[in-house]
């Protein structure tokens, strides 16, 4: 064990150490100007996922099986970041007056990494359509699709199950709870082109419903900001011991398929994935102002009523450019439009960390405020002459 | 980042814990704890929503369908779209080569949208709380539609029984006279304690269409609505 002491206090002075820290920043900085650029090709989301939020970047050269980790990502970096400033701390720490705004600024440094791990990992980017008159209860994902299990058999609600399209691998059997069912995946396609079926075509996927007359080419998942990918899957509903055969479900086919298991009527739909609310947003009027004699766009507002029953709210809300609505932990942006203006998309951000950038803010340059002001104010009084000599 | 650092005292001894360390570490066992708990949002989600008609006064439910296209964009701007090339339902015969029939009395009927062609509704009264409700689709589709063994089969497994092979599906066929040509019958029920049955016709038309009619719901509702319903297959014509 003594001889292991050295090396621990060696490995603690390294994590602890000023150049890990400007190592770590200085990858940070080519992650993000990598990220920028890749943003053309990859698209907004691509380019964090691959760059920020992972923990090691990969690059698969041409005419190579296999990936390679040619980068650290942005997720390691940041850990190695907060580890090396909360290590820093802690190996230096001296409670002087005078170095409290060192510490104030360090401890809002690693605030801020690890609100952005927070981000990572419980934001939820959505958007809600409204129509003028319509009611809605609920938002959903740019860019995560859901199988949507439909149980229609009561004609006064149905029932909805979403599985969410990072579940749907092929080979996997989901359970669903609070029913019977299963689903076993046998193909996903993240993104696919579908087609009718022509003699030539090699055997359809599915051997029930429109699927059977179908035929699925994998295409490039989409990457741009604009790019909406046609998620499409094969999966075989399986109850009480018997199969359903297999269904082609996809986000491009319009009309879900339906199978009945002892009495009950199930409805199976690929769809952007779906986050259902406790209140409803009803959308009373979109304006879209312009500049007078222009088709210059001056403002976006949407007036929205507010209900939640539970809550026992009823309210109108105006959301219009920067004023978004702030409700039960989600935000409301005005981001859309469309149908000759009398559609208004929203989008709808959760975010349970959106504090921790502006505290962190908040505590570096109060920092920042106090080093500078203890520092002079030190300077000042070392500047004050000496008393003569007698 | 040079005055950041400018408190970091070379080779200063680390002391008695200190409160920043705990800080420290509690935002890291944090930040660790928020990556963990992240990776459990992938979960079958439930819902229920309420299907029910809006009250007077009441503002129309979204459609269950996804949003329409915007034309706009805005800054952060979301676009909405969905995803291109959606396949679009085989077009709707009208004029002569749609099929017409004879309503039976005390149903109603409703417009269908993408494949069905329309929804025919038994009296409401016959239907039984808690199971499928009992109605008739009717589905046309241009050419073969794959051929009479597989839509039979298809329909089978809606239900989940196993496939019959062609004997078994001609010894199972009916046939009904119309207007508009022989319509074959099939009849089947499903296995279960909540049995569901099925009572479909298929005419295919001189048009090269095939058309669907199928009257499905619990075995008791589907038995009493049947004459009704093989009246109405013996009324098909094409007008």
């Amino acid at each position: 064990m003594t001889s292991l002491k050295p090396i621990a206090r060696q490995a603690w002075a390294l994590l602890a150490s000023l150049p890990v820290t400007i190592v770590a920043l200085a990858l940070l900085m080519l992650l993000v100007v990598a990220c920028t650029l890749a943003q053309t090709d990859l698209g907004t989301l691509g380019a964090v996922d691959t760059y920020m939020r992972s923990l090691v970047v990969w690059y698969q050269p041409p005419a190579v099986p296999f990936r390679l980790p040619v980068f650290p990502g942005g997720a390691l970096v940041g850990l190695v970041l907060v580890l090396n400033l909360s290590a820093a701390l802690a190996r230096r720490f001296e409670f002087q007056p005078r170095k409290l705004g060192l510490w104030v600024v360090h401890a809002g440094l690693i605030l801020l990494v690890a609100g952005e791990f927070c981000t990572g990992a419980f934001q939820v980017d959505t958007r809600m359509a409204i129509e003028e008159g319509q009611t809605v209860d609920f938002v959903e994902s740019y860019h995560q699709m859901e199988l949507a299990v439909s149980d229609r058999t009561d004609p006064a609600h149905t029932v909805e199950y979403g599985i969410p399209d990072a579940l749907l691998r092929a080979g996997a059997v989901i359970p669903v709870p609070g029913t019977p069912l299963s689903f076993r995946v046998r193909r996903f396609f993240v993104n696919a082109v579908l087609a009718r079926r022509v003699e030539t075509d090699p055997p359809a996927l599915a051997d029930m419903g429109a699927g059977a007359g179908i035929t699925v080419t994998p295409a490039r998942p989409a990457t741009a900001d604009t790019e909406v990918n046609a998620t499409t899957v094969a999966v075989e509903p399986l109850a009480g011991g018997r199969s359903y055969g297999t269904w082609l479900v996809s986000a491009v086919l319009g009309a879900p398929q339906a199978f009945i298991h002892e009495g009950r009527s199930y409805a199976l739909s690929v769809r952007p994935r779906r986050y259902y609310l406790p209140y409803t947003l009803t959308l009373k009027k979109f304006s879209h102002d312009v500049y007078a004699g222009t088709d210059i766009p001056r403002n976006f507002s949407s007036l929205v009523h507010l209900s939640n029953p539970a809550r026992g709210e009823e309210r109108d809300v105006l959301i219009y450019m920067n004023q978004p609505l702030r409700y039960a932990g989600r935000t409301f942006y005005q981001a859309s439009y469309g149908k000759g203006d009398t559609l208004s998309v929203l989008q709808v951000v959760a975010n349970p960390g959106w504090l921790v950038p502006y505290l962190s803010c908040a505590l570096i340059t109060l920092g920042l405020l106090a080093h500078f002001g203890i520092t002079l104010f030190g300077a000042l009084q070392r500047r004050q002459p000496a008393p003569e000599a007698p | 980042m040079g005055a950041l650092t400018l408190g970091f005292r070379k080779g200063a001894r680390c002391g008695r814990p200190a409160p920043v360390l705990a800080g420290a570490a509690g935002v890291v066992a944090a930040a660790a704890l928020a990556l963990g708990l992240g990776c459990d949002r992938d979960q079958v989600s439930r819902a229920t929503v309420d299907t029910r008609p809006a009250a007077a006064g009441q503002a129309p439910a979204a459609p269950a369908t996804p949003m329409p296209e915007p034309q706009g964009a805005m800054p952060p701007g979301a676009q909405g779209a969905m995803p291109p090339g959606t396949l679009p339902p085989p077009p709707r015969p009208a004029g002569k080569g749609a099929l017409r029939w004879a309503l039976p009395k005390g149903w109603t009927e409703a417009p269908g949208g993408g494949m069905r062609f329309a929804t025919l509704n038994p009296p409401s009264a016959l239907g039984t709380a808690g199971t499928a409700p009992l109605e008739v689709s009717v589905v046309v589709l241009p050419g073969a539609a794959g051929g009479e063994t597989a839509n039979v089969n298809r329909w089978r497994g809606q239900i989940g029984l196993p496939a019959l092979d062609e004997a078994a599906v001609a010894a199972a066929r009916k046939g009904v006279r119309s207007r508009a040509g022989e319509v074959a019958v099939y009849d089947f029920t499903s296995d279960g304690q909540i049995r569901t049955r099925m009572v479909v016709g298929l005419l295919t038309s001189a048009q090269d269409q095939t058309w669907f009619l199928k009257l499905t719901g619990p075995e008791g509702a589907v038995a009493a609505v049947r004459p009704a319903f093989m009246k109405c297959l013996e009324s098909l014509r094409l007008d």
